[in-house]
Formats: structure tokens, sequence, C-alpha cells
């Protein structure tokens, strides 16, 4: 069988993901700053509350993808001989149901407060000798948890795309999306100084919704990935193109009648299988290597294919025809 | 689109955003020029009752100097700690004191202020000389059934148990405000410390943080009265 060459990426790629590590790297750094100053000023309120875990949480895709750099281009080995490519799904998956249960908490502690009309306190703190209103140093504290953050979701955005990192992706999103919180969180403190305690728990709601829908999100594309779905774009809104090109590639060659192609996604790469039904027997094996140095040259993600001759794609056909006999009752 | 209405939603609020905070219920509003509900409950020395009404102490000092600078009546409501706190939950009371601290467990129903004052309770010596912050078998007396007298028991203190502090000889376990009172020495052995607060209604915000300016800005004020009311 082919052995799976260590690197994942051509060099060129390699610079792009350095330079989203890096990044990453700048992404934790600074919101752990922004979790450590809304904690200081969180008070009582709800709205604070939840954007505070919103911003801890949203470290997790950051940390994931700090963690699965170090493991991507281990070699394979005799215990995971397909390589850890896939550390950064596991990675991710934790991520993603931490992110759906914790805004399950927030809904749920946000509506509990606005059915019971629990008014949130905020009261006076003295950092400089001159007692001043806490809710004073919230907002600039929201302001630090959104600005920046928009500013490294437009940047980590398009290198998502182009190193089909899904994990980064989804950090690029919740980052862009974080300035959607900070501001819902600060119309709940105005709210709160205005003396409508209701926009608190509102506002929690929102941001709660969002962490929710985030979670959601997250949590079904990587359960389908982890599942061997059909390779995607990171952002799952496409099927990506590659498996019928190689179908077609596969067909265009002249040694081969039929051809039948399956591929999945390993973190960043697709390892995949062909079964194909050659036309003629002599050189088939170098047939075969040919074929499959060609299609590794399509596209760096295709990290490694298996192309297996048959003598026909009928036990295919047996296999679907008995498993639509098996799904349709005989009436 | 979410984003822009947010945004506007801000600006607006923003705008509007001077004179915070406000009261939900108005509670800042109603008390100046009218009548501040306060309740209150015994803590020697910052409530001191006489019958149903209170007679001195700290806060109640501290409560009738608020209502002058709001130009408001007071009407005292004497009952249990629960009874007060009860009722400042649902809005019959605006203020409660009774020498309470942050720790307070109603904390979650009520809101507490800012803490105004740090106090705690120490181990004190008759001789200066005696000043030091080793106490271990020294025989150190405190009043039985106080806090002080169940975390004496934890030093290596010889603790004796009296009724009545005031006669006690020798070194003594009291509160900082008696050390001058008993003619004590500080000897920087601590059993605890507590930070004094009010409490007030929950959310009115305008109303909590008038309460508090006007405690932390009068620090030196309080410690006079500590000074003054703290005898026994």
């Amino acid at each position: 069988m082919t052995i799976s060459t260590r690197f994942e990426m051509p060099p060129e790629k390699e610079r792009l993901y350095a330079k989203a590590t890096r990044l990453e790297w700048i992404t934790l750094i600074y919101l752990s700053s922004a979790v450590f100053f809304i904690y200081l000023t969180m008070g009582s309120s709800q709205a604070m509350k939840a954007a505070w875990l919103e911003d801890l949480l949203s470290l997790t895709p950051s940390a994931a993808f700090l963690v699965a750099a170090r493991f991507r281009n281990r070699p394979p080995n005799e215990k995971f001989p397909y390589g850890f490519h896939r550390s950064i799904s596991i990675a991710f998956l934790c991520a993603s149901v931490a992110l759906t249960l914790m805004g399950i908490f927030i809904l749920f502690d946000s509506v509990m407060k606005l059915i019971s009309f629990e008014h949130p306190s905020i009261g006076t703190v003295q950092p400089f000798g001159q007692p001043i209103w806490l809710g004073w140093f919230m907002l600039p504290a929201l302001l630090w948890s959104a600005i920046p953050a928009a500013i490294l979701g437009r940047v980590k955005l398009p290198l998502a795309a182009q190193l089909h990192d899904k994990v980064l992706h989804a950090d690029a999103k919740m980052n862009k999306a974080d300035w959607l919180t900070a501001s819902a969180a600060m119309v709940g403190v105005i709210g709160i100084g205005l003396g409508l305690w209701w926009l608190d728990p509102i506002a929690a709601i929102v941001i709660s919704v969002d962490i929710l829908h985030d979670g959601w999100e997250n949590l079904r594309a990587v359960i389908s990935d982890l599942m061997d779905s059909r390779p995607q774009s990171v952002d799952h809104s496409s099927v990506d193109p590659l498996m019928a090109r190689v179908e077609n590639e596969l067909l265009a060659m002249p040694w081969v009648r039929e051809a039948r192609v399956r591929l999945r996604e390993e973190g960043h790469v697709y390892f995949g299988e062909a079964v194909v039904v050659p036309s003629r027997q002599d050189g088939l094996v170098e047939n075969i290597k040919r074929a499959q140095e060609h299609l590794r040259s399509l596209d760096w993600k295709l990290h490694e294919i298996v192309i297996m001759p048959v003598t026909d794609l009928q036990h295919d056909e047996l296999v679907r025809d008995e498993a639509n006999s098996l799904r349709a009752p005989s009436s | 689109m979410k984003l822009p209405l947010i945004a506007a939603a801000t600006v607006v609020l923003l705008t509007g955003a001077c004179g915070m905070p406000r009261d939900p219920e108005g509670t800042l509003d109603r008390v100046r020029g009218g009548t501040m509900r306060v309740g209150v409950t015994t803590a020697d020395p910052f409530v001191v009752m006489e019958g149903d009404e209170p007679s001195g102490g700290v806060e109640v000092k501290l409560v009738e100097e608020l209502a002058a600078e709001l130009d408001a009546e007071i009407e005292w409501f004497h009952g249990s700690q629960e009874e007060l706190f009860a009722a400042l939950e649902v809005r019959e009371l605006d203020l409660v004191i009774g020498g309470f601290t942050r720790t307070n467990p109603w904390s979650s129903k009520v809101a507490l202020t800012h803490p105004y004052l740090t106090t705690f309770i120490g181990v004190g010596v008759p001789d200066q000389e005696d000043v030091g912050e080793d106490i271990s078998g020294t025989v150190v007396a405190v009043e039985a059934g106080t806090v002080a007298a169940g975390l004496l028991k934890e030093t290596d203190a010889e603790v004796v148990r009296v009724d009545d502090i005031a006669t006690a000889e020798g070194a003594a376990a009291v509160e900082n405000w008696l050390f001058d009172n008993l003619e004590l020495y500080d000897t920087r052995v601590r059993l605890t410390e507590s930070d004094h607060v009010m409490a007030v209604q929950v959310g009115e915000n305008a109303w909590l943080t008038t309460v508090e300016r006007f405690l932390l800005e009068r620090h030196e004020r309080i410690e006079e009265l500590l000074e003054e009311e703290g005898t026994l």
C-alpha cells in the first residue's frame, strides 16, 4: 500500500499555516486579556456573565488549532497508521459540545432571571480612591472584547479557506461575531444604567442564542466530518468538486473503463479509494502508479489515494440493491 | 440585519446615558425629600436599640446624616434580620442596617453596598512589652458564646471564657474598637476580619450608588463614630 507522507502541505501553504499559527497565538493572548477585564467588571449583570462565558469559550477553537498544529505533521506509526490528521476534529468536537451546553445553560438562566423579574444590582467601585459606578468600567471592557476580535476574525477567515482548516474557520467566525455579543452586552449594561433592568437578561438571551447557534453549527460540522461525509468546503456550504474531478480524470484515462471514487477528510487533507475496471490488463501496475501520481498532483489536499483494479463494479451495484430492498418493505 | 440595528440601539442608549445609573422603581426619587424606610436590628455598636426605636450606633448615626443630606424623614422598622431582609426583598423597606458584613447569606436576594469599613477581632495584651505575634500558651480571655471564642479555640492560646469581657484581666480577644476601651495593645494576631456593608433593595442602582458614595466619602467620619460608639 502507499505509505502516507508525513507532511500535509506544500511549502507555500506551510508559510500560510505559520501565519495562521501566529494569529492564533495572538488571539489566545488577546482573548485571555478580554476574559480577564470582563471578569473584573462583571458585577451581577447577566449580559456581562454571558459575554464573559462566550469569550472564555471562544478560547477553545484557538487552543484546539494550536494543539492540532503540534500533532498534525506527526508521522503515522504502527498504532495510528493513518497519522494524526484528525486530532483537530477531536479537539473541535469537545469545544463544540462545551459551546452548545453553555449556550443552553445561559439561555435557561437568563430566561429564569427575566421571568422572575430579577433586577440586577450594579454598585460602586473605588479603584482610584474615587467612587465610580461599575457600569462605566463594563463598557470599555466590552469594547476591548469586541473590536480587536472582529479584526482578527476578518484576517483569519480567508486563511481558513486557503488552508482548508475548519477549526480556523469556526474560530474566525466566532471572533467576527464577538462584536455582536459585546454590543448586545453593552445594550444590557446601559439598560441597567437607565433603569431598564429587563434589557440585561434580554441581551443575555440574545448572546446565549448566538452561542447556541455557534455550538450547534460547529457540532453538526464536526460530526459530519467524523462520520466521513464527502469532503466539503470549510464553511460546509458546498461539496468539494475534487471527488467528481478525480473520478472524471480516471475515466478520461484510456486504460480505464469504469471508475468509482470515495474520499474522506482527515483534518486538512483527503484520503480515499478509487475502484477501477481496467479495459486492458497489460501494464496495469504501471498505469495505476502513473494514475496515482497524476491524481495527487491535482490538489495538495489529496493526500493519499488507493487505486484498486476490479473486474466489474457489479458487486457495488449488488450491495446497493440489497440495501434498497432492506429499506423498502416488500409490498 | 442584526448588526446595524444593535449599533444604532447602542448609540441611542448612549446619548441617554447621562445620569446613569437610574432606578427601575424610582427609590432615590421617592426618598429624596420624602420618607426613607429603614429596617434596624440590634448590633452593638452599629445599631443600638431602646425599645422599638434606635438610640444610637455607628450605622444609625450614618443613616441619620444620609437622611439629612437627602432631606428625607426616616421611618424606623425594628425586626429580626430575616424579617427585615424578607421585607427588603419585596421592596417594603429601602435600607436595612444591623452590622452586616459582605459575607451575609442574603446577598443574592438584596443588594449589599460596597464595604465601607473593615473591622477585625484580634488579641490584645495589657502590657506593651508583650506585643508579639506569638500567643501560644498565653492565657486569653474571651466572651463566652461569641464567634471570637470559637475562633480563639483554634489557636494555641489558652482560652478562658468569661461572661463579661469588661471584667476580664490580662490578654483578651475582642473586636478592634474595644482595644482602647479595655486598655489593650494590639498583638496583630487577627482571628477574623469583617467588611461592613448596608443592605438596599436589589436593582435600585441610583439608590445603591447614592448610599455607597455617601459611605465611601466619609471614611474618617466613620472611624470617628466607631471610636465614639464602640464602648462597653
